[in-house]
């Protein structure tokens, strides 16, 4: 009994959570010379927006996986691994989730199911696709998670706004007099006198959600990392 | 009453009714609190569901938002009434099994009403969403746990004394479930919360321990407190020793050995270490083989017997939550290779499986053993054989539709996700059919519950059926099941 329950305990839970604790820094090297460490940069409110984040459910219906294509082709959906070539973009920034991806939160919410779509990269599809739109980023994810079913979808090949199932999160906001808001307000027809604003928690998870960058954009990886090494350029 | 003072007929009954009065308020106390509970879960569950498909309902109450909805409808399952059910099962069939009076009914009470405050606690936070750990499949928040495991460890201690201090002689199949049960609950628990909550580690681990956690809830707590009144019941009942004690045998280490693997394959593709995907993923195939080695034994105990199953709640419950064991086998088996994960791991299909282990299989099995012991504990018979038949055939064909509509939702979901020619929203909009399915069935299981828990609450106020004849489905049998007539239950041998 106790070896039948004490093996998996130590190989399946002890050792590998020992293991993942400190993993080895993994350096950049070009021609042989170490140039540096990978160090993953995130910047907004992680821990605080990533623990909203999950004390909101959003894993429920939101993944922040992208599996090697021997576990799915997430990696080829788009814009869910990063950017691929296109007419407004000149380079691949996809890649798979890395077990450095989740630094500062207090668990990887990598998702029960997919009613939504994968996270991984949210931010930087917002900032892609809004780079000439009427909000500004932090104005549409929030404009987003009070109402999902009011805005103009940025993601053309994506569900339309209407028919989203994601819950609207009005417990976020509050309705204040509008002399009151000041420049809190979000850009919305409210009622005279009136004015929608965000609350603490609603202004970290979208910090939060904004900072869902992980693809190769800003933190290109050393070769030990990258999985799709690009082919060799011809001499 | 030790091998050298064989114990009378008389001697028996009375030591029987002896235990039965000493756990009545605990066991009752914890059939009751859980079918409220249960009720509770399944109301949220209906909610959660129908939130999938039309996210107007209930728009304006924050407390009720997807996401919180879905994790206060399993928690509201697994620790309000699964573990609660669990609890009862235990502390009565350990007493039962090793002859012993309970001497700490007031502790186990008082500890009883410590978890319900916890799971009470855990719910709200959880609902409110400030104070919940944000931990998913753990979302209870940090000091709701120590609650849990402090209430578990006074409720359940007795029972290994118990155990303990049996007098020499046979240890039954049953008892051997229910001392793993009572052993593997609190590694996993402390393990979970260590690794979760204490420790300092790698996000992803945490997750990874997280849904080990979920898994070996079912696997080496709940299965294990299912097949122990299983292997009580249809024995009992039937009035026939278990078919096969080798097969027995084999079942119960099969499930040891492969049980504390599984789980991690709920994070199939993360970047953890490779192989625990993969055993997860492996244990899961391989459940068929215990679920097989069990069903056989369970079924082949009973066969010949069809008149009893066909009159006896508590057996038919049993037998329904075993052959939906070996279902569960078969769907694991299908469902954990690595080509069909690709597509389910992240669909409706972990949620049908889910719920076909908790409420299929768990829970009709704890049903069956509620039927039984009640009024045992109680003295008095239940009220209506209706009732009992509506909760069974609800309670059946409502957990099967959701397991059916979730799992062929999930698949095809799947497909959808997978074909990078089709738009994500095609997938999306592709399950909402099957979502409508799942609300309409949590819509039948909250009627069958309901019949369940106004019986369960009469028979709690003691106004139940003053008679010696046990209610059974059919009236005029010529047979009773229970053993013959004229004292509840108390004559009969107790092989198992």
């Amino acid at each position: 009994m106790l070896a039948s329950f004490g093996l998996p305990w130590l190989f399946a839970v002890v050792l590998p959570f020992a293991k993942m604790r400190s993993l080895d820094p993994v350096e950049y090297e070009e021609g042989g010379e170490v140039s540096g460490v990978y160090t993953p940069k995130r910047d907004g409110r992680i821990t605080e927006g990533s623990r909203i984040y999950g004390q909101e459910g959003c894993y429920q219906c939101h993944t922040q996986l992208i599996r090697p294509t021997y576990a799915g082709w997430d990696v080829h959906r788009d814009e869910w691994a990063g950017l691929r070539v296109s007419a407004d973009n000149s380079e691949d920034t996809r890649r798979e989730t890395l077990a450095t991806d989740f630094q500062d939160e207090e668990i990887a919410h990598v998702g029960i199911s997919r009613l939504g779509p994968d996270l991984s990269n949210f931010g930087r599809r917002i900032d892609f696709y809004l780079k000439k739109g009427e909000y500004t980023p932090e104005e549409w994810v929030l404009l987003h998670l009070y109402n999902p079913r009011g805005l103009a979808n940025y993601l053309d090949d994506q569900r339309v706004p209407e028919k989203s199932t994601c819950p609207s999160k009005g417990g976020m906001f509050d309705e204040v007099p509008t002399y009151r808001a000041g420049d809190d307000a979000l850009p919305l027809a409210t009622p005279d006198g009136l004015a929608v604003v965000p609350n603490d928690r609603a202004r970290a998870l979208a910090s939060y959600l904004l900072s869902l960058k992980k693809d190769t954009l800003r933190n290109p990886l050393p070769k030990a990392l990258n999985f799709n090494p690009e082919a060799p350029q011809a001499e | 009453m030790s091998e050298t003072h064989p114990t009378t007929e008389t001697n028996d009954i009375e030591l029987r009714s002896a235990i039965d009065r000493s756990l009545r308020h605990p066991v009752m106390f914890f059939f009751t609190s859980g079918a409220l509970w249960l009720a509770v879960a399944i109301v949220f569950g209906l909610i959660a569901s129908a939130k999938k498909h039309a996210p107007q309902f209930l728009d304006t109450f924050s407390w009720f938002d997807a996401g919180k909805i879905d994790a206060a409808h399993m928690s509201a399952l697994i620790y309000g009434w699964g573990c609660s059910a669990a609890f009862g099962i235990i502390i009565w069939l350990m007493s039962r099994l090793s002859r012993k009076e309970c001497t700490s009914a007031g502790i186990i009470l008082l500890a009883g009403h410590i978890w319900h405050i916890g799971v009470l606690i855990g719910i709200v936070c959880i609902l409110d969403g400030r104070l919940s750990s944000g931990i998913g499949l753990m979302e209870f928040p940090n000091a709701v746990w120590i609650i849990l495991l402090f209430a578990y460890v006074l409720i359940t201690v007795w029972s290994l004394v118990q155990f303990q201090v049996r007098d020499a002689g046979h240890v039954y199949v049953s008892q051997w479930y229910l001392l793993a049960a009572l052993l593997w609950f609190p590694w996993i628990m402390v393990t979970a919360y260590l690794f979760v909550f204490a420790f300092d580690g790698n996000p992803l681990m945490v997750a990874a321990i997280a849904a080990w956690f979920k898994n070996g809830l079912f696997l080496l707590f709940f299965l294990p407190t299912a097949l122990a009144s299983a292997y009580y019941l249809a024995p009992k009942v039937t009035g026939r020793p278990v078919y096969s004690y080798n097969l027995a045998l084999f079942g119960f280490w099969s499930l040891a050995f492969l049980g504390p693997w599984a789980g991690m394959e709920r994070l199939m593709g993360a970047p953890i270490p490779q192989f625990l995907p993969y055993v997860g993923a492996a244990a899961m195939v391989l459940i068929l083989v215990p679920a097989i080695a069990v069903g056989v034994n369970i079924l082949k105990t009973i066969l010949g017997h069809d008149d009893v199953v066909a009159q006896s709640p508590s057996l038919r419950f049993t037998v329904s939550g075993i052959v939906l064991f070996m279902v569960f086998g078969v769907l694991s088996f299908g469902l954990h290779t690595v080509t069909v994960m690709k597509m389910t791991q992240f669909s409706y299909t972990g949620y049908g499986l889910d719920i076909l282990a908790i409420y299929g299989v768990f829970s009709l099995c704890a049903f069956g053993a509620i039927y039984f012991i009640v009024p045992r504990i109680t003295r008095r018979e239940w009220l209506s054989r209706r009732f009992i038949n509506w909760h069974f055939f609800l309670s059946v064909y409502g957990v099967a539709s959701i397991v059916i509509c979730a799992i062929v939702g999930g698949v095809i979901q799947g497909q959808g996700m997978e074909d990078l020619s089709q738009p994500f929203a095609t997938m999306a909009e592709r399950s909402d059919s099957y979502g409508w399915g799942i609300t309409l069935a949590w819509g039948f299981m909250l009627i069958a519950n309901f019949f369940f828990c106004v019986h369960l609450l009469l028979m709690w106020a003691r106004l139940g059926r003053r008679s010696s004849h046990p209610t059974l489905f059919q009236r005029h049998h010529s047979e009773n099941p229970h053993g013959p007539e004229g004292e509840i239950d108390n004559i009969g041998s107790a092989t198992a």
